[in-house]
């Protein structure tokens, strides 16, 4: 067995040597060829010219040298080399990008320059060049001599403007998932000790209340980081077509008591026949995550708008929500979507978030390899964008479409069933969907 | 051969010039919208930061001056080498006194830390920033490309953040008069929103300049032959002269 084994072993190693020995021949004949050709082209140029033209350099180093420029430019990193006498010698695209840069990378271009002209008196230096933008970035410039003492000099140039967000959103999150978990704990544990000395029993009554009010708070997080990472995995998806109405009617029934009760008006303008692909339930706490949003930040007496758009030639649906609230400011506005990101803290207790809304959102859309955009202007109001993938139009139409509920806010609430051709309005009140757009 | 090298020495030096006053826009632009995030966000720190950075950028004006300076001493540049290195002389000026105004807005910044703006003027002030920060470069991108019909057009882009400026007015009297904003906070916000007012004045003064440079006209040289007219009576047929020389008066200065 053993004796098989190793003959087996030595009959591969046999056929590769052999195998490595034709490359190997192919490769030095290929040598040969070229190294003919290039004699013959010497010596063509030398019996054209006068013999005073420069010697042609030995073809392996302008070859290496070639192939190395070429590899160097193919670099993200900036690299930027200078000679000994301090004249550039070298520098790739990357580089050359920024120094021909008019916005803030011509700070990275002079940082570069600065450091080259250290690191040529034979020291090694580094900078953080930090960039405000929008967007902001981040470059680390470290420049070396090239050889000890000072012969020459090379500065790489590197972007870490993604390595620098990534870091920064891993330490938001544990340090705000502490925060969000540690304020209701550390209220409900001051609670009960006072609770404990307390003989009144009104005051007792009314601390139970905050406790109660308290463990709602922390109960409603951890069901959000349960919803976030079962998002996440996506395992109980279950993919089909999904009327949007249908979506934006369920979302809006477990929204309009808190819209009714903070006097904000939800309209809805989705047409019957708009239709996505996708998982019902996943896409209906998508678009309520993002009614919650919108009537926690809008003033009192708005109008929140929910609006979807069949685009059929990029193939998605398009779903804006539009409040009238207090906005986001720009800087914050690609953080938004992070867990437990919030705009104003202070505010997020009167608002009772648990701040996970919005990943939420983001992780929907891209289980369905959509994605949503925020456009916002402080003061003015904001619009979220959900874009989900449209379902076909063989599809659209006689799907998985679940009974909805329609609230339009301040009305009654009426049920309706859905059959093939769309929505059908079991007992149609044309006050009730006031400012519904249904296609009949 | 010589007299070929020292032409292309000289090339270089306005080449140069070039790409260091578009990294003085570069660092003018970044102080904006810095400095407008110092503010919103009672950065204390980041304001004082601003504050001491206004040196290094005043040192490299300085640097950048002298520099035109010993160009139009030893070269003695004629024609359109003469009127890239007067404007760029200009346009250095122009940008350090944006500068300096954000700093009026860092330090203003200090003294109101204790002030709450409301969403409405924070995103007025926001907009503001981004507006001012896209004037100037803007006149930058003039300035590099000797684009005309962009240097004319900063004059109507700055209609929009004068705009925002008069809303930004109005808000602050509305807050004031709904109790929410104190006198002292009041005239400080005010006074921040004219900064930036006077930025985006900056930008259009740039643009009048870039025009001068590449056509040798200033718009102030139709006011000039107007007024020669009058001077000399009706039979004097001066027209604007387009081989006028540096012309005297600041283009749209002190502007309401």
């Amino acid at each position: 067995m053993l004796a098989w084994v190793v003959a087996a072993a030595s009959c591969v190693a046999l056929v590769g040597a052999v195998l490595v020995l034709g490359r190997e021949r192919r490769s030095v004949t290929a040598l040969q060829d070229q190294l003919e050709r290039q004699e013959r082209a010497v010596a063509s140029v030398e019996s054209s010219t006068d013999p005073t033209t420069p010697e042609v350099e030995p073809a392996g180093g302008a070859e290496l040298a070639d192939r190395l420029r070429r590899a160097v430019d193919r670099l993200e990193h900036g690299v930027v080399i200078w000679d000994v006498d301090g004249s550039e010698l070298y520098r790739n695209q990357a580089a050359a990008s920024l120094a021909e840069a008019r916005d803030g990378h011509v700070l990275v271009a002079a940082a570069v320059e600065e450091l080259l002209v250290e690191a040529a008196t034979g020291r090694h230096v580094r900078r953080v060049v930090e960039l405000f933008g929008p967007p902001a970035e981040s470059f680390v410039v470290a420049a070396s001599p090239i050889a000890p003492g000072g012969g020459g000099a090379i500065a790489v140039v590197e972007d870490r403007s993604l390595q620098r967000r990534t870091e920064t959103v891993r330490r938001d999150f544990v340090a705000n998932i502490s925060h969000e978990l540690k304020t209701p704990i550390g209220a409900l544990g001051l609670l009960a000790e006072t609770i404990r000395d307390e003989p009144d029993p009104e005051i007792v009554e009314r601390l139970a209340g905050r406790m109660i009010v308290e463990a709602d708070r922390l109960s409603r997080t951890v069901d959000d980081l349960l919803e976030l990472s079962r998002i996440e995995f996506g395992d109980d998806a279950e993919f089909g077509t999904v009327a949007v109405l249908s979506v934006v009617a369920e979302a809006d029934s477990r929204i309009s008591s808190a819209a009714e009760q903070a006097d904000i008006r939800v309209r809805i303008e989705v047409e019957a026949d708009v239709a996505v692909e996708g998982d019902q339930r996943q896409l209906v706490s998508a678009v309520f995550n993002l009614l919650d949003n919108a009537v926690k930040y809008s003033q009192a007496g708005s109008e929140v708008v929910v609006e979807a758009v069949d685009d059929r030639d990029d193939g998605v649906v398009r779903l804006y929500v539009t409040d009238h609230g207090v906005g986001v400011p720009r800087r914050d506005l690609d953080r938004i979507f992070e867990r437990f990101s919030r705009v104003d803290r202070a505010r997020s207790r009167e608002t009772g978030g648990t701040g996970l809304g919005l990943a939420i959102v983001r992780h929907v859309a891209s289980n369905h390899g959509g994605d949503v955009q925020v456009d916002s202007t402080e003061g003015v109001g904001s619009t979220f964008t959900l874009v989900l993938p449209r379902a076909s139009v063989a599809a659209a139409g006689r799907g998985r479409f679940a009974p909805g509920v329609v609230a339009a806010t301040g009305a009654a609430i009426e049920e309706f069933g859905i059959d093939e051709d769309g929505f059908d309005i079991v007992d149609p009140d044309a006050n009730l969907l006031d400012g519904m757009e249904v296609e009949r | 051969m010589a007299l070929e090298s020292l032409r292309n020495e000289f090339q270089e030096q306005l080449e140069n010039l070039r790409s260091d006053l578009i990294r003085l826009g570069a660092m003018v632009s970044e102080t904006i919208g810095r400095g407008t995030a110092a503010l919103l966000d009672r950065d204390l720190h980041a304001a004082q930061v601003l504050i001491d950075g206004d040196d290094v950028i005043d040192d490299f004006c300085l640097g950048l001056e002298e520099r035109c300076c010993q160009l139009l001493a030893l070269q003695a540049p004629i024609a359109g080498d003469l009127r890239f290195v007067l404007t760029t002389l200009r346009l250095i000026s122009e940008l350090e006194r944006s500068a300096d105004l954000m700093v009026n807005v860092c330090k203003a910044s200090r003294r109101i830390y204790d002030v709450e703006f409301g969403p409405q003027l924070r995103g007025l002030i926001e907009q503001m920033g981004v507006e001012a920060g896209f004037l100037i470069r803007a006149a930058i991108d003039s300035y590099v490309d000797a684009d005309t019909s962009l240097a004319a057009a900063l004059d109507d882009i700055d209609d929009r953040l004068d705009e925002l400026q008069v809303n930004y007015v109005q808000a602050i009297f509305t807050r004031h008069s709904d109790e929410h904003l104190g006198l002292q906070g009041a005239v400080q916000l005010a006074m921040i929103g004219r900064y930036y007012e006077r930025i985006g004045d900056h930008a259009v003064n740039i643009g009048e300049r870039v025009m001068y440079m590449v056509t040798g006209w200033l718009p102030e040289h139709s006011g000039s032959a107007r007024h020669r007219l009058r001077g000399l009576g009706a039979e004097d047929d001066a027209g604007p002269d387009p081989a006028g020389g540096p012309a005297g008066g600041s283009a749209n200065d002190g502007g309401v």
